[in-house]
C-alpha cells in the first residue's frame, strides 16, 4: 500500500469520526429540545400518557423520515437483507420504554436529583457493552482510554452536578426511597443495553434509517400494553388519552424532535461505536437545561451558590464531550472493530466486503433507486394532518415563555440540524 | 427463516444479554408497581 493510499484511507477514517461527533452533539441538542414541548404537557396529564403520546409522534416521524429521505422501497429491502436483526430493533424499542417507565418510579420514590445520576451511568454501561462485545476500545492504548472513560466519568459527573444544582435537594415525598434507587439504576442499565442492538446493527450493514422503522413498532406495542396496565383497563385508557387532548400536540411534537435526535444518535453509535457516541449525545442536559433556563425562567429563584453549579457541572461536560470528540480510534483499535464485524458476517452470512462499505459510509446500493410509490406520501401527509389537528385541540399553555429565546434556540437546533443533516449526506448519502 | 438462521439467533449471546437485563427491568416494574 503506497503511502498517497494510506493517505486516503486515514483521510476517510477521519472524515467519518467527524461525522459521528457532528452527529453525537447534535442528538444532544435535539434530544434536550424535546424536552422543551414535553415540558408543557407533563404535569398536566399522568405520566403514561406522556410517554403514550409522545411514543405516537416518535412512531409517525420513523417510518416518516426514513421513507422521505431513502424511499419505502429501500427501506423494506434493507430490511429483508437484514431481516435477522428485527428481532433485536424490537428488544431495543421494548428496552427505551420499560426504562423510561422505570424513570416515573424513580423520580417519585427519591427525586429527580438523586435518580438523574443514577440512569445517567447508561453511557457508562454502554461503554462496557461496547468493549465486552463490539472490541470498542481494545487496542486504542491508555490515552484512547483515558480520553474516552474519562471523557465520559466527566459527563456523567457533570450531569450530576446540574440535575443537584437545578433540581433541589429535598427530600422526595415517595415512599421507598431504596425502590427508587433500583428504579433509576434499573433505568440507567436499560438504556446502556439498548445500545447492544444499536451497534449490532451496523456492524452487520444495515441503514440506521431503515432499522428505526421496526425499533417503531417495539416502542409502539410495549408502551400501549404498560399504558393499559397503569391505567387499568382500555376503557380507562380511553378516557385518558380524551382528557389529554388538549395536551396532545406538545407530546407528538416533542416525540417527532426527539426521532431527529435519536437518529443522529443511531449515527453516532455506527460511525463512532456507542462508546464515544452515547455520551455525547448525553450532552442533551446541557439543551435541556438552556430551554429550562431561558424559556421557561426555571432558574430564576436560585441562589448564586447553584448558579456557580450550573456553571461548573455546563463547563466539566463541555471538557468531557470535547476529550471524547478528539479520540479518534487508531488503526489497532479498528482492527479490532473489524474482527467484531467479521464475526457477525461468518455468523449471519452477510456479505463482508458489502459490511466493510457500509461502514465506511459508502453504500454500494446508494445508486440503485427503487421506484418510489404513490403511497409514500401518505406519511408525511399523515403525520402533518396529525399535528394540524392536535394543533386545533390544543389550550394555551399556562405558563410564560420567553419568545425571543425561544426563537434563537430553534435557530440554533434547526442549523444543528442542517449542517449535521448536510454532512451526513455529503459523506454517507445517509448509509 | 431458514433453520440455520434461527440457531444463529438463539445461540448469539448478543441477544440473551439484553433480554435477560429487560425482563429484570419487567420484573422490576412490577415490583414497584
Amino acid at each position: 500500500m503506497g503511502v498517497a493510499q494510506i493517505s486516503d484511507v486515514e483521510k476517510r477514517v477521519r472524515a467519518l469520526h467527524t461525522v459521528g461527533v457532528v452527529c453525537g452533539l447534535a442528538a444532544g441538542a435535539w434530544l434536550g429540545t424535546a424536552e422543551a414541548p414535553v415540558k408543557l404537557a407533563s404535569g398536566q396529564v399522568p405520566p403514561f400518557i406522556v410517554t403514550l403520546g409522545m411514543v405516537l409522534g416518535v412512531f409517525m416521524a420513523r417510518w416518516t423520515i426514513p421513507v422521505m429521505l431513502k424511499g419505502a422501497g429501500f427501506v423494506l429491502r434493507d430490511l429483508r437483507q437484514n431481516a435477522h436483526l428485527i428481532v433485536w430493533a424490537l428488544i431495543a424499542g421494548t428496552l427505551w420504554v420499560v426504562a423510561n417507565t422505570l424513570t416515573v418510579f424513580a423520580i417519585k420514590n427519591v427525586g429527580l436529583s438523586i435518580a438523574f445520576p443514577l440512569w445517567n451511568t447508561n453511557c457508562l454501561i454502554g461503554l462496557f457493552w461496547g468493549w465486552l462485545f463490539f472490541n470498542e476500545l481494545k487496542g486504542s492504548g491508555w490515552k484512547g482510554w483515558a480520553q474516552v472513560f474519562g471523557g465520559s466519568l466527566a459527563l456523567v459527573i457533570g450531569a450530576a452536578i446540574l440535575a443537584f444544582a437545578t433540581t433541589g435537594h429535598a427530600a422526595s415525598t415517595g415512599a421507598n426511597p431504596k425502590l427508587g434507587i433500583a428504579a433509576a439504576l434499573g433505568a440507567g442499565v436499560l438504556w446502556g443495553t439498548q445500545y447492544i442492538p444499536y451497534r449490532k446493527a451496523y456492524i452487520s450493514g444495515i441503514t440506521p434509517l431503515s432499522f428505526v422503522t421496526v425499533i417503531a413498532f417495539g416502542e409502539l406495542v410495549s408502551t400501549l400494553v404498560l399504558s393499559v396496565a397503569f391505567a387499568g383497563s382500555f376503557s380507562n385508557l380511553g378516557h385518558q388519552i380524551a382528557a389529554a387532548k388538549p395536551f396532545m400536540f406538545w407530546l407528538f411534537l416533542g416525540g417527532f424532535c426527539w426521532v431527529f435526535g435519536d437518529l443522529f444518535q443511531q449515527y453516532a453509535a455506527k460511525y463512532i461505536g456507542i462508546g464515544r457516541g452515547i455520551p455525547l449525545s448525553n450532552t442533551n442536559q446541557l439543551w435541556g437545561l438552556a430551554w429550562g433556563a431561558l424559556v421557561f425562567g426555571e432558574l430564576a429563584t436560585i441562589d448564586a451558590h447553584a448558579r456557580m453549579l450550573v456553571l461548573a457541572g455546563s463547563l466539566v461536560m463541555i471538557v468531557g464531550a470535547a476529550f471524547i470528540g478528539t479520540a479518534a480510534a487508531p488503526a489497532s483499535e479498528r482492527t479490532s472493530w473489524s474482527d467484531a464485524m467479521n464475526r457477525e458476517c461468518s455468523r449471519y452470512g452477510l456479505d463482508a466486503e458489502r459490511v466493510v462499505s457500509m461502514l465506511k459510509g459508502d453504500d454500494p446500493r446508494a445508486n440503485q433507486k427503487p421506484p418510489r410509490r404513490w403511497w409514500e406520501m401518505l406519511f408525511p401527509i399523515c403525520s402533518l394532518a396529525a399535528l394540524v389537528w392536535l394543533g386545533t385541540l390544543l389550550r394555551r399553555p399556562e405558563v410564560e415563555l420567553n419568545l425571543a429565546w425561544i426563537g434563537i434556540l430553534l435557530t440554533i437546533t434547526c442549523c444543528s440540524l442542517f449542517f449535521s443533516g448536510m454532512l451526513l449526506w455529503k459523506r454517507t448519502r445517509f448509509s | 427463516m431458514k433453520h440455520s438462521m434461527f440457531v444463529a439467533i438463539v445461540s448469539d449471546v448478543h441477544l440473551w444479554v439484553p433480554l435477560c437485563v429487560l425482563l429484570g427491568g419487567i420484573c422490576l416494574l412490577l415490583t414497584l408497581r
